[in-house]
């Protein structure tokens, strides 16, 4: 199946011609009126059908876990979470020694975050049990950073991790992450935070297609995009409360392109849009109502919305605006150094710099993310959706 | 003294009609204070323990920065604070809360009194602050947290005092946790407040960002600074190190 048969597919879950290239070119208050209803038992008896099947139509999984209601059950998502991410759970390597998974240099940090997370476990949960699951949760976090040297551990990614052991438990959970560490969670595992800053970038292009005088507000009120961090790096796991609604994201986030986390972010940032625009434009103000997630969105509305603007605005038409993005930040923060050189007279030569990326003033090479570079090179962005994901 | 509290979590700030808001806005102050150091060291409890008057029941590492604010009454002004809550994690510091450090009024240094490496690691993070803020006149002072945890206790006083004076900082010890020290974590803050207030009588604070002003602070002005100097006097004189 192609991919263009594949999103031509979608309209069956999504409402009438969700996907169409008629439907693309209307507005996004428009899409938000699809229906996002869904038959449950339908729903679950298709699943059932298509996981009988042998081979398994691993587009039609992709497909359930981006509709309405997503993967539906935790049953099925210990099935299918392995099937999408092409991970074989019968020959996941064994744990290491303590003495290995304690040794790493990220052990001290882990075991901090994770004593901290509890509220990441259900409420009324027996203490013993989720002591159990902590330290389980600890020894899954070190078995991925020990088996790849290259990844680096964040504070965040905990959350995703908490995830994953609460669903399909620590072996398996282990197995999945492993695979995602290298994936979509890749760029955020470097030694330094340069290309996540980087995917934060595309934000305003999103933002500033859909709605121009939104962007103009935020950006005027000099808020950035740090209240988006913890959405973008945890998966959303660190700003919802309700289990079943983040595990409703992974669904999403498993099936669909890495950058996809961020158009969700600017989904509900122009669902807030009103809200945004009625404050006032000041830093504090907007990042205050922005950091904070009400959890009340209509969050299933707000996945189909994530959708339509990355078939919308692909990555590939924003790459450039992003990097433009950046350079404003950049020659910004370089004019107010220049300031306070000024006030305190200190005499520093302003080397200048000649790369685009180039943040901490070390590395002289262009750097990019990933996934933003595939997608830039890809022209056909909108077969990248579905298809170029193919996981081996 | 406290007139009115608020999050950012909760709408507070838009209870009041808004003509009112923005009369009363017109006339406040509005000062930024950033809150650092390292990793688990209560920066999240303290600025939460400030703002909402209690302690956190679950604190979660902070990814990025989080912000709070409260308004304070200084000598009959309404005052702004707006706390900004950083990552300790060195990765966020070095590339996400830069953006912070901009137009900041204070800057309150956190290290944890049972744990000597996040003292240790104070002058990293006060050369982290001169570089992204090169105006040293801004006020900074010293926290050490935790120190409820007596059989713990890490850092000496009298090395976390001479560090302090190195820099010239004022150093409070202090519990975020402990409820009996509550008007305590509120008098470090009120005591910024009063540095704040007093530095700069006439121009709003964003304008005199870089300014010079802050020459002409000095630390013992506030009754707050006084009263606590005196209580940290009488308690290490109890051989209480907190």
């Amino acid at each position: 199946m192609t991919a263009i048969e594949e999103i031509s597919m979608i309209p069956d879950w999504f409402g009438n011609d969700f996907y169409s290239d008629e439907a693309n070119k209307n507005n996004s208050r428009q899409s938000l009126k699809r229906k996002t209803v869904f038959n449950k038992s339908e729903k679950w008896q298709k699943i059932e059908k298509t996981l009988d099947q042998d081979p398994v139509d691993v587009s039609s999984l992709k497909q359930f876990a981006i509709s309405p209601g997503g993967l539906l059950d935790d049953e099925l998502r210990k099935e299918i979470w392995p099937i999408l991410l092409d991970v074989d759970i019968d020959n996941i390597p064994p744990k290491p020694g303590i003495e290995i998974l304690h040794g790493h240099r990220d052990y001290n940090q882990v075991l901090l975050d994770v004593n901290r997370s509890l509220k990441r476990f259900p409420p009324g949960m027996d203490e013993n049990i989720r002591l159990g699951l902590q330290d389980q949760l600890v020894d899954l976090i070190m078995r991925v950073l020990v088996n790849h040297e290259e990844l680096h551990y964040y504070q965040g990614y905990h959350d995703i991790c908490v995830t994953f052991l609460l669903v399909v438990g620590e072996d398996v959970a282990f197995a999945l992450v492993d695979k995602l560490s290298l994936n979509h969670l890749r760029d955020f595992m470097d030694a330094n935070m340069d290309r996540t800053k980087h995917i934060l970038n595309y934000l305003y292009p999103i933002v500033g297609k859909s709605n121009p005088e939104l962007r103009e507000f935020m950006e005027r009120s000099e808020v950035g995009t740090v209240f988006s961090l913890s959405w973008l790096i945890t998966w959303y796991g660190h700003v919802l409360n309700d289990l079943r609604q983040i595990v409703r994201f992974y669904d999403f986030f498993i099936a669909c392109h890495p950058l996809m986390p961020i158009y969700l972010a600017a989904a509900i940032v122009l669902h807030r849009a009103d809200e945004i625009l009625a404050s006032e434009c000041d830093m504090c103000i907007v990042h205050g109502l922005l950091s904070k997630i009400p959890q009340d969105l209509p969050f299933e509305q707000l996945i189909s919305k994530a959708g339509d603007l990355y078939l919308q605005y692909p990555p590939s038409d924003l790459a450039y605006d992003a990097i433009l993005n950046f350079q404003m930040t950049q020659s910004y923060t370089k004019a107010r150094s220049r300031n306070r050189q000024k006030f305190t007279r200190k005499k520093k030569t302003d080397k200048k710099r000649w790369f685009v990326f180039n943040q901490d003033g070390k590395s002289g090479f262009l750097k990019f993310t990933f996934w933003t570079v595939t997608t830039a090179v890809v022209s056909a962005a909108v077969i990248a959706y579905l298809r170029s994901w193919e996981w081996g | 003294m406290v007139s009115k509290m608020s999050d950012s979590s909760n709408s507070d700030l838009h209870e009041e009609p808004e003509s009112f808001v923005i009369e009363k806005q017109a006339q406040r102050r509005i000062f930024k204070i950033i809150v650092i150091g390292d990793s688990n060291v209560g920066k999240t409890c303290l600025t939460y323990r400030f703002c909402s008057s209690k302690f956190p029941d679950k604190t979660e590492a902070t990814i990025g920065v989080d912000f709070r604010e409260r308004t304070v009454n200084v000598e009959g002004e309404q005052i702004k604070l707006q706390l900004w809550d950083t990552a300790g994690q060195e990765r966020f510091r070095k590339s996400m809360v830069q953006h912070y450090y901009r137009n900041v009024h204070a800057i309150v240094f956190v290290y944890d009194v049972t744990k000597m490496s996040s003292f240790e690691n104070m002058p990293g993070w006060i050369g982290e602050c001169d570089q992204h803020n090169l105006n040293r006149d801004i006020p900074r002072i010293l926290v050490g947290n935790k120190c409820d945890e007596k059989d713990k206790i890490a850092v000496n006083t009298n090395l976390a005092q001479k560090f302090a004076d190195s820099y010239n900082m004022p150093l409070f010890e202090t519990s975020a946790k402990d409820d009996e020290k509550a008007n305590h974590v509120d008098a470090i803050f009120m005591t910024l407040a009063h540095k704040l207030k007093n530095a700069k009588p006439m121009m709003p604070p964003y304008l005199t960002n870089h300014s010079r002003n802050f020459n002409t602070v000095q630390l013992g002005d506030s009754l707050q600074k006084r009263g606590l100097e005196r209580a940290r006097a009488e308690e290490r004189n109890d051989s209480c190190s907190c």
